[in-house]
């Protein structure tokens, strides 16, 4: 996997030395991880709504893009961060290069991607529009037209 | 009219230099058969074994004749001189090299034209009354609220990788001809009591093997609020719908699961939360913009004393193809560009820009299409309509068979399309052949027959006063009939009349229920209201018997 990063205007934080664990892991035993202080890896299917009254507890979350044509994590970005006004890292795990201008707008701090392309830029494919057409969690800095 | 600004050209050439690179990244093997395949879809491209076909998007159903012309010159650049014109406001160019097609989207973004979202699991171009602005009583003019729900839903970065396509139709008018709940979701443009504007919803429409109609979900939201709700459907959607189950993708599947009301109770809880944010809310100004920019162009004129020509084929053409403007002295001028044994919808690039010409001519430069593949002249003047009638003569383009029965809607069928079962054009050839008396088609009148060749029902053969589906039976072409699919004053899916029958019998069976019909028929009856008041024992008894 490639490394973290962060769009440089993102906030930034230490989460290399937080320790992940599964959203079945965390519903298992919420009460002894959240001393612990972990962060949690949100599959597509796994119920968002269920870890609503514990995001305090939660030190980062990492969402699972593996999957190219799940769409479920960008309504989970949204609601984490737009609805919830979650204030940790959102970091999109196992990202693919053509869908961060997405991912970004729905609400991820950082992301790592599940391969690179060589000769690609993360540009291109996270800031490739001068303008969008809609609100949306983070407008990205773009020209609002709608 | 309506045209893209600058700015919004700009987005699509953005969109296109971005496809380019995805593409030539798939061609040095860069990028996976998969994600591009999900990529491409999102661009209109589709690719076949030897070509590859390209959706672009016709919004609303309006062409300048600038765009036509340049729909033209893709037809002779990059394919072989034709283009198709879909049931669903789109044209489609079916012999496509891959290389090309960054070029070839580049020269459309000059007239404002993309293929953005005409396929793949977004939402598609939302369909709207081709006639919109045009016919007495409209509620409203939908078209700017069309617009302004499309920009909101172009590369939304939340739902754009839906479970399933979603397809909007939004009807401002008093007949539905969007055939809105058949549509993922519908919207009727409507007046509370208090004569606010809002939205009737429909959520979970759709044709193919499990045909559905939408269910209501909402009575009436607000106009300006529209935008969050639809958003909060889309969220339970994008959450809920099913994703394990390739043939249960689309949204009517969910909304079957949980039962509308269930449904809708889950989307109001969501919008809740979001119908007060101040940045969801239609941009009223913007609104106001757009309808300036869809106001007709045309003004009433005083033609007291016009006397049309009498011409016997003309009068025929007339009284089949001319419609009644809302503005005086105007006419809707219908325009056929089937021929017996081609594809309907195939229109050559020598077609277009006459057509193109003639709309200068004759329509203030614009043209509308139609889901029947037939093309509209919206704002013809009625001392001119003779005119253009001679001229389309003159191209062959003013056959009076159009709008009457023979006027068939039939997909590409067998002859073209891999997925078919059954042949479709050849039926409908046949079926105007065997109904090629003039007085006769005259009598029957408007009766609508639409052919697929396939359960996707590319045809709308479920909305037909007589539907045919293809299927195959012991390796033979056979047709299941439905009777009496309406959308305009209610929406119901044709019935089964029975056993599918032989593509040999397939004519009879038809001559035979358009007699029953004929027989039973009241004055001002159409072919639904005696459908209804005699049943379906009759026509079964008469076509099994
Ligand atoms: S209905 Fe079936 S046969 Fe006809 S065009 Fe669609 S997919 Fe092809």
């Amino acid at each position: 996997m490639d490394e973290i990063k962060n769009p440089s205007y993102l906030i930034n934080k230490d989460y290399e030395s937080i320790n992940l664990v599964t959203f079945d892991e965390w519903i298992e035993d919420s009460e002894k991880l959240s001393k612990l202080g972990v962060g949690i890896i949100l599959k597509p299917q796994d119920d968002i709504y269920s870890i609503q009254e514990q995001l305090e507890l939660i030190e980062l979350i990492a969402l699972d893009f593996s999957n190219f044509d799940d769409g479920r994590g960008y309504t989970q970005a949204y609601l984490l961060s737009k609805r919830w006004k979650y204030v940790g890292e959102i970091i999109a795990i196992n990202a693919h290069l053509d869908q961060l201008q997405f991912m970004i707008r729905s609400g991820i701090t950082s992301y790592q991607l599940l391969e690179s392309y060589k000769g690609s830029i993360d540009e291109d494919y996270s800031h490739g529009f001068s303008l969008c057409y809609q609100a949306a969690a983070n407008n990205n800095g773009l020209h609002l037209q709608y | 009219m309506y045209k893209y600004s600058e700015k919004d050209r700009q987005f699509l050439v953005e969109r296109v230099d971005q496809f380019e690179k995805q593409l030539n990244r798939y061609l040095s093997g860069d990028l996976d058969e998969d994600k591009f395949r999900s990529l491409r879809l999102r661009n209109g491209l589709y690719m076949e074994l030897h070509a590859h076909m390209l959706r672009v998007a016709i919004p609303y159903g309006i062409l300048s004749s600038n765009q036509l012309r340049a729909l033209a010159d893709v037809a002779d650049k990059y394919d072989r001189g034709f283009g198709h014109f879909t049931t669903r406001q789109n044209i489609q160019f079916n012999w496509i090299q891959l290389p090309e097609i960054a070029n070839l989207l580049r020269d459309l973004t000059d007239v404002g034209l993309h293929a953005i979202q005409t396929s793949g699991k977004a939402t598609r171009n939302i369909t709207a009354d081709p006639l919109s602005g045009l016919t007495e009583g409209e509620i409203e003019d939908a078209r700017p609220y069309c617009e302004l729900i499309r920009r909101w839903f172009n590369l939304h970065p939340e739902f754009s990788w839906l479970p399933g396509k979603f397809k909007i139709a939004i009807n401002g008018a008093k007949l539905d001809e969007t055939a809105l709940r058949i549509h993922d979701l519908g919207l009727r443009l409507i007046k509370n009591k208090k004569k606010e504007l809002g939205f009737k919803v429909y959520v979970g429409g759709g044709l193919g093997a499990a045909a559905m109609i939408a269910a209501e979900t909402a009575s009436f939201i607000p106009s300006e609020d529209i935008l969050s709700y639809l958003e909060s459907v889309m969220r339970i959607y994008n959450l809920r719908g099913r994703r394990d189950h390739q043939k249960k993708l689309r949204i009517k599947f969910l909304v079957r699961e949980l039962g509308a009301s269930e449904f809708s109770r889950l989307v109001n809880e969501d919008w809740h939360q979001t119908k007060d944010d101040q940045e969801l809310k239609l941009n009223l100004k913007e609104l106001q913009s757009l309808k300036e920019d869809f106001a007709l162009p045309i003004q009433s004129i005083n033609l007291n004393g016009f006397q049309d020509d009498i011409d016997f084929n003309y009068s025929i053409w007339k009284k089949n193809n001319v419609r009644n403007h809302k503005v005086s002295g105007y006419s809707i001028v219908n325009i056929s560009l089937t021929k017996l044994g081609a594809a309907p919808g195939d229109t050559t690039s020598e077609q277009m820009r006459i057509l193109a010409n003639l709309a200068d001519q004759f329509s203030s430069g614009e043209i509308r299409t139609t889901k029947r593949q037939t093309i509209v002249f919206p704002f013809v003047r009625k001392d001119k309509v003779f005119n253009l009638w001679e001229s389309l003569e003159k191209y062959d383009l003013a056959s009076p068979h159009q709008g009457t029965m023979a006027q068939i809607v039939a997909c590409p069928g067998r002859d073209y399309c891999s997925l078919a079962k059954a042949v479709s054009i050849p039926i409908a050839t046949r079926v105007q052949e065997r109904f090629n008396d003039m007085k006769k088609l005259l009598d029957i009148g408007d009766l609508k027959i639409n052919i697929s060749g396939c359960e996707n029902s590319c045809a709308h053969h479920h909305i037909a006063d007589i539907g045919l589906l293809g299927m195959q039976k012991n390796g033979e072409e056979y047709y299941q009939i439905t009777l009496a699919g309406e959308t305009l004053h209610e929406t119901n899916i044709g019935k089964k009349l029975g056993p599918s029958i032989s593509g040999e019998g397939i004519v009879d069976s038809i001559e035979t229920i358009v007699n029953v019909y004929i027989d039973n028929r009241k004055i001002n009856e159409n072919f639904t209201d005696v459908f209804k008041r005699i049943g379906i024992e009759a026509f079964k008894e008469k076509v099994y018997g």
